[in-house]
């Protein structure tokens, strides 16, 4: 694994922490169960006409807002386009998302690792297989936390 | 300086003619435009200009209306986001911005179609009234009955940018009736005139649209509208058919065939 830079260990514990407010609590914006992408059915309930993020499993942990910023009014299903298996089942479950439950937005949101990038390809691969067509936007998340980019692909 | 914002532009060129070219070195063109009744504080918002650019800009206007005042450097809000240097549109806007091409594609056909018609004894009323053709039912019916429709209804519809434009497709349709009534009475000055009054207009409410008001109306765009209006575009498209556009489109490759073996022979 020593050539894969989305495995390679860093460390950043020393950076510089900007004094945020953590004071009061947050509630979660999860308005569903399951989630992970083998596990939730495309036709559900709540996903019907919804906007959907599709996510990486790494992206909530280095997002801080992500609840606030992201899931707040969206369906969400996740995956981790490395090591999962099967993923032709998630190029369908997309088709299905799109063509079945007629949702009206896919947000992908990615880690900025290369093989990361996996995922946008399953969004696309399920999109091109439906008949529906629907904006789809890419989000890329670096490895400390920040929104690298954001748009319409 | 709150005054300022509050003020009509047309007003404030109008008495201090500095602030027009100022706001054209920021790429800002208030000067020539025909309504002006946009406030201060709308165009700053509208153009999206870096937090930088944007304090120096009123820094620089205010001091042109009161020299004698003592005026702060600008103090730069940097939590303001800059502006992205590419414009990355939403799906539904990228269509109607793809829309503008062959729109364009006519609009640079125009004088070639003039010349045409000066050079001929008998005006070639066929050939207007084709151009007037794909102009109702392509640039007007297909691509401003979308944006009218659809598009403006995301924003403030009575904020003085979306007004300009309702007017300039007004204009628009006025200059066509013209070049229609040119055309039956075998007018050739007539079609002249109005077949370039659409040209300049046209290009200049195109370029408005792509590079000042859609990127604005995208701004203010949630996801969930994106989806839905993207929705809705398609719908206006389908109900029309495929067969429109398509047929649109080959008749400006004729034209353009047409034309560009004239200036070949
Ligand atoms: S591919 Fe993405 S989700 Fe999977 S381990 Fe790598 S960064 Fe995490
Ligand atoms: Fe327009
Ligand atoms: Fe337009």
């Amino acid at each position: 694994m020593s050539g894969c830079p989305g495995s390679r260990t860093m460390d950043f514990s020393e950076k510089d922490v900007q004094n945020e407010s953590e004071t009061g609590k947050r509630q979660s914006q999860l308005r569903q169960w399951p989630i992970q992408l083998h596990l939730v059915s495309p036709q559900a309930p709540y996903f019907q006409e919804k906007d959907v993020l599709l996510v990486a499993d790494c992206v909530p942990f280095a997002l801080a807002d992500f609840h606030k910023d992201y899931l707040k009014g969206k369906s969400i299903a996740i995956a981790c386009p490395k090591l999962d298996s099967d993923q032709e089942v998630y190029i369908e479950k997309v088709k299905s998302l799109i063509d079945d439950s007629k949702i009206n937005t896919l947000t992908v949101i990615i880690m900025q690792v290369p093989c990361c990038f996996g995922l946008v390809q399953v969004a696309k691969g399920g999109a091109e297989k439906a008949t529906r067509k629907i904006p789809i936007k890419q989000v890329v998340v670096g490895i400390e936390g920040g929104v690298l980019s954001e748009e319409w692909i | 300086m709150e005054n300022i914002l509050d003020k009509e532009i047309k007003g404030i060129i109008d008495a201090y003619p500095e602030v027009g070219k100022i706001l054209e070195e920021y790429g800002i063109g208030c000067a020539p435009c025909s309504v002006g009744s946009c406030l201060m504080k709308d165009i700053v918002g509208i153009h999206n200009l870096d937090p930088q650019q944007e304090a120096t800009l009123m820094y620089r206007i205010e001091k042109a209306v009161y020299p004698g005042r003592d005026i702060p450097e600008p103090k730069v809000d940097l939590t303001k986001k800059a502006a992205p240097k590419k414009i990355m549109y939403s799906p539904p806007v990228k269509k109607l911005v793809d829309e503008h091409v062959l729109i364009k594609r006519l609009l640079a056909l125009i004088p070639s179609v003039v010349e045409y018609i000066e050079n001929n004894v008998e005006v070639d009323k066929e050939l207007v009234l084709r151009c007037v053709d794909f102009i109702r039912n392509y640039a007007d019916k297909y691509h401003h009955m979308k944006e009218e429709d659809i598009l403006f209804k995301y924003v403030d519809e009575n904020a003085e940018i979306i007004q300009v434009m309702y007017k300039d497709h007004d204009t628009g349709r006025n200059h066509i009736r013209q070049v229609v009534e040119g055309a039956e009475n075998g007018n050739k000055a007539q079609i002249k005139e109005h077949l370039f009054g659409y040209r300049d207009l046209l290009t200049q409410h195109i370029k408005k649209e792509d590079e000042i008001l859609y990127p604005w109306i995208d701004r203010q765009l949630s996801d969930t509208q994106v989806g839905e209006m993207f929705r809705r575009c398609n719908e206006a498209d389908a109900s029309v058919g495929d067969e429109l556009p398509k047929k649109y489109e080959n008749f400006i490759n004729k034209l353009e065939e047409k034309f560009l073996k004239e200036v070949v022979k």
